[in-house]
């Protein structure tokens, strides 16, 4: 039986590693660990504002990273055009996670879907509360800064025609509170497409895994803070998820 | 010296990076001399059908590789759609005929539950259908693989099938016949298991 994932993800500026509140860096809590045995996935992201900042950094990371990461590794932050997507799958990246690169050209998914696969493009989503649109969310993208008018699910099932292989949906209300994913957010997604979807921000605790899998519909629960609070590793989790009935890989 | 066939597709690194934690040096390279020189031969890949092949042939693999595995039977471990180019063809975008040396077409993956979704991306359990097969030495029937395609190989009908999987329905997830492996799976990103058996490979193909 196919396990639902546990995904860890990490956001660097400048290649130094941080975790974020409300999408703004916060750097109190970088002496981070990733236990790569235990974790089914890993997302490492550039977050680094300005567009025209130098990547070495970040590339020198990922390729020390890749090295001893023997589960599947996924790579984002500023791509635009395929020869970015490249770079990081030659750094290491096993997958690519494309955002505001794809909400300025759509046919960005496509394009690297044709060069590695669908199963390469992971379509990543931040989402915000809205009161205009249906559904009551809006996907943005920028750094969440920037509206894209269309909601989440559309979007969602737009990049899937695309080419898209993954949907990751993030909540950036919910970044960094720890108060559990945006099930309703992630159930809209969930249903708009037949992929995978991956769901991010506020997972606090072991029982926000669990609902995210059987209320928000999610094939991988992603956290990027959880550990940082708590040393309670990825094991335990995962055990948790298993005594409620989610199958996962122990 | 392990030769990692570069033929412009897929997590290249990724696979040498395994085989150089698993001790061995691999040259990732589409030279033939290069490769005729390579002890073993990783095909690996992770795109389309149709531009694996087309990609193969720009770079006269189809050749050099039909000559170093099947005529020199230099082993050879397929991974993704590397395994699935070992296929007699695919019909992931329009028919294309494989490499042809596993007699199983590739179709697209139909589970047979509509809740389960394509692609099929995650850790799943290989079902050892041939045991004795070198690859699974010190691995448990049932050990969780990583898994991502949208295509799946058919049962071939010589026995040429090792492992399984099962996805709303079971499919072929290793083969070997002869010196010629491959797995649906990627060995390289699934762990203890994963280099367990392409250190298997590596040693014992």
């Amino acid at each position: 039986m196919l396990r639902n994932r546990l995904i860890t993800v990490l956001t660097f500026n400048d290649g130094t590693l941080f975790r974020t509140k409300l999408f703004e860096p916060d750097y109190r809590y970088t002496h981070n660990f990733v236990d790569s045995w235990s974790v089914d996935e890993i997302v490492m992201l550039d977050v680094t504002r300005d567009p025209s900042a130098d990547k070495t950094a970040f590339y020198e990371v990922v390729t020390q990273f890749a090295k001893e990461c023997f589960v599947p590794l996924a790579v984002g932050g500023g791509i635009r055009t395929l020869d970015d997507a490249r770079r990081m799958m030659a750094v290491g990246g096993d997958k690519v996670v494309v955002n505001s690169g794809a909400v300025e050209r759509p046919e960005l998914i496509t394009e690297i879907a044709e060069a590695y696969g669908s199963q390469c493009v992971v379509l990543s989503i931040d989402a915000r509360k809205s009161e205009t649109l249906d559904g009551g969310y809006e996907a943005f993208s920028h750094f969440a800064t920037r509206a894209t008018g269309k909601t989440p699910g559309e979007w969602a099932r737009e990049g899937e025609a695309l080419g898209a292989g993954e949907i990751m949906i993030t909540s950036v209300e919910r970044d960094g509170s720890l108060q559990g994913y945006d099930l309703e957010l992630c159930r809209q997604v969930s249903d708009a497409v037949s992929l995978p979807v991956l769901g991010m921000a506020g997972a606090g605790n072991w029982k926000h895994f669990v609902e995210g899998v059987e209320k928000g519909g999610l094939s991988a629960v992603c956290t990027q803070n959880i550990y940082h609070f708590t040393e309670t590793s990825i094991a335990s989790a995962k055990k948790f998820m298993e005594k409620k009935g989610i199958p996962v890989r122990l | 010296m392990i030769g990692i066939v570069d033929y412009g597709l897929g997590n290249l690194t990724s696979v040498a990076g395994a085989v150089l934690k698993l001790g061995y040096e691999p040259v990732i390279t589409c030279d033939a001399d290069e490769l005729a020189r390579a002890d073993k031969l990783i095909l690996p890949g992770v795109g389309a059908f149709p531009d694996g092949m087309a990609n193969l042939a720009e770079r006269g693999l189809i050749d050099v590789l039909n000559d170093l595995v099947i005529k020199r039977r230099k082993p050879i471990l397929g991974i993704c759609l590397g395994f699935q180019l070992l296929g007699k063809s695919s019909e992931e975008f329009r028919d294309t005929p494989g490499l042809g040396w596993i007699d199983a077409a590739v179709t697209r993956l139909k589970p047979d539950d509509a809740s389960l979704r394509v692609p099929h991306v995650g850790w799943n359990d290989l079902t050892q259908t041939r045991p004795d097969c070198i690859l699974f030495d010190g691995i448990a029937d049932g050990a969780l693989f990583y898994f991502v395609h949208s295509y799946r190989m058919e049962t071939p009908p010589d026995g040429a099938q090792v492992g399984s999987c099962d996805y709303g329905g079971p499919f072929t997830a290793a083969v070997q016949k002869g010196s010629v492996f491959g797995t649906q799976f990627h060995p390289e990103k699934s762990q203890q298991a994963g280099l367990t058996l392409l250190g298997n490979f590596l040693e014992k193909a």
